[in-house]
């Protein structure tokens, strides 16, 4: 039992710790591919502690769900991280929902940051969140697909099991071309949920291209970096996902001082690896335009239906 | 089946799913050369599966076809279209009869048709290849769409080659290829059949000033 708290407590203290960096790393290797030296790797933690310490200023238009939002959305995507397995294949909350209930609880934190979008009236706001609840419905289809293609390969929606059983190859129908395209339906959707660049820019706050930022404009001090933390957190949540679902390789099987040493350290390596190449993928594409999105998102989702219909077919 | 075929079987199936990848990028693509590119680069995913299938059944006259692909569909067509594109005064297919997103979901419910087609008949095979019947059956479905879909005498032809491609694995899926008299026949088919289209293209924009083959429905004195 005190075994079970322990890792509650080390994996929240991993995602909380952890997240902040992994924004640092993409912005540090963006930096050095524009030929700058960028800020150190620690900026992110240094800004969340000087927003931390700001007076908030909240407009008086505004109601309840103008200060609740940076709480909820900061609830919610740690609860998302506390539903699937970080390093160690075992999930701290597994009796209360299985892949299923990540994306949606993720989601409630997202409709959330839509309505406080709305609330303090500003255009911006308002723009920011239309614009998040198309990316938003587009995605989920093509997200909610190819998890079920992954679960129907380790034959469980639990994400506990399936990255247990796709760590041993025990029980798993080996399906690659269903896998490759799950995959790439999910890298598709990882940027879009996430505000990376194909989809938005994390990095500008020019009023016609902003999605993400333009629903935070009115947050400031604490709720500020609530949101701001909330935001790394979901990142590291999705890459995580992409990285233990489809490569659980390494992850620790049971609760020994070693393995989780192990599982740790191959877990920090895969996600800031997953994170040099999304800073990779930002400095070579451009943003695309808003009503191309939903291109993009199309083909997510066509190739997450693809998974779906070869994991029934090439199955030998 | 022992550990070997199954890996190679495998193989051919991962190799088949990029072709059928390759279609729906195709699909997706608006600009001219990038849609040539990518059947280029299909016509090598095909040339590689097939070369995969004589490597691992040891009939040597399917390495020739694949040879064949490669000079004919991967160097020399792609080739014939640049030129044609290099001619045209637009590089980027704007309208077309049916949108991309649109049209993604419609390939994508053609390929569950191709897929439920061939089910019955799949298990009856006993070739390593088949289950890229159904992704052949796909890919022509997909190459008959692109060519419905657009408007531009170029993509369509592009669709044209994407339909010839699918026969190709089709035939390499359900007998190993067709005999090799055969095969030389079809591939001087098509590279006359990407002449001819070609030459037709060229009088096309002599004539209209524009490649859209729409315009060929309206009469003109």
């Amino acid at each position: 039992m005190i075994l079970q708290i322990g890792l509650v407590f080390m994996q929240l203290i991993m995602l909380l710790a952890f997240s902040p960096f992994i924004v640092g790393v993409i912005r540090k290797v963006k930096a050095r591919l524009q030929c700058r030296r960028g800020a150190s790797l620690l900026q992110p933690y240094a800004d969340l502690a000087k927003l931390f310490g700001k007076q908030p200023v909240v407009s008086s238009t505004t109601s309840w769900i103008f200060p609740a939002a940076p709480y909820i959305v900061f609830a919610s995507t740690v609860t998302a991280g506390l539903l699937m397995p970080v390093f160690i294949s075992h999930t701290p909350l597994n009796f209360a929902g299985n892949i299923i209930a990540l994306v949606y609880v993720l989601a409630m934190g997202t409709f959330f940051l839509i309505l406080a979008g709305l609330d303090a009236g500003s255009a911006f706001g308002g723009m920011g969140s239309s614009r998040e609840a198309i990316v938003a419905t587009l995605a989920e289809p093509a997200m909610i697909l190819s998890i079920l293609a992954i679960a129907l390969t380790a034959g469980s929606t639990n994400l506990s099991t399936i990255v247990h059983r796709s760590a041993l190859l025990e029980g798993v129908v080996l399906a690659p071309p269903a896998h490759l395209m799950a995959l790439a339906a999910m890298f598709i959707v990882t940027l879009a949920e996430t505000g990376r660049v194909p989809v938005d820019n994390p990095a500008t706050h020019l009023e016609l291209t902003m999605i993400h930022e333009a629903m935070l404009l009115e947050y400031s001090g604490r709720y500020l970096a609530l949101v701001e933390w909330a935001a790394g957190i979901k990142l590291l949540v999705f890459l995580t996902l992409l990285v233990n679902v489809f490569a659980p390789w390494g992850i620790a099987t049971h609760a020994t001082p070693s393995a989780l040493a192990a599982g740790v350290t191959v877990y920090v390596v895969k996600v800031t690896g997953l994170a040099v190449i999304i800073g990779v993928i930002e400095s070579m594409f451009a943003k695309l335009r808003l009503f191309r999105v939903p291109e993009l998102l199309g083909s997510a989702f066509i190739l997450a239906l693809l998974a779906l219909v070869f994991f029934y077919t090439l199955r030998g | 089946m022992s550990e070997s075929t199954q890996l190679g079987s495998q193989l051919v199936d991962l190799c088949s799913v990029l072709l059928l990848l390759s279609c729906f990028a195709i699909v997706a693509q608006r600009r001219l050369s990038a849609c040539v590119d990518l059947f280029a680069l299909q016509s090598f995913f095909l040339a590689t599966t097939a070369a995969l299938v004589a490597f691992l059944t040891g009939h040597r006259h399917i390495y020739l076809a694949a040879a064949l692909t490669v000079v004919i569909k991967v160097i020399v067509l792609p080739r014939i279209l640049r030129k044609v594109i290099e001619r045209l005064n637009v590089s980027r297919e704007l309208v077309m009869n049916i949108n991309v997103p649109a049209g993604l979901l419609i390939c994508g419910g053609l390929v569950v048709v191709a897929f439920f087609i061939t089910q019955p008949i799949i298990p009856l095979g006993y070739l390593l290849t088949r289950d890229s019947l159904a992704i052949a059956l796909a890919i022509i479905l997909i190459g008959l769409f692109t060519m419905i879909a657009r408007k531009k005498a170029v993509t369509q032809m592009v669709g044209f080659l994407v339909m010839e491609n699918g026969v190709f694995l089709g035939a390499t899926a359900a007998a190993y290829g067709m005999p090799l008299i055969v095969e030389l026949g079809v591939f001087f088919d098509v590279l006359v059949a990407g002449l001819i289209a070609g030459i037709y293209t060229h009088r096309l924009q002599d004539a209209f000033d524009s490649v859209d083959t729409s315009e060929l429905t309206v009469l003109k004195e």
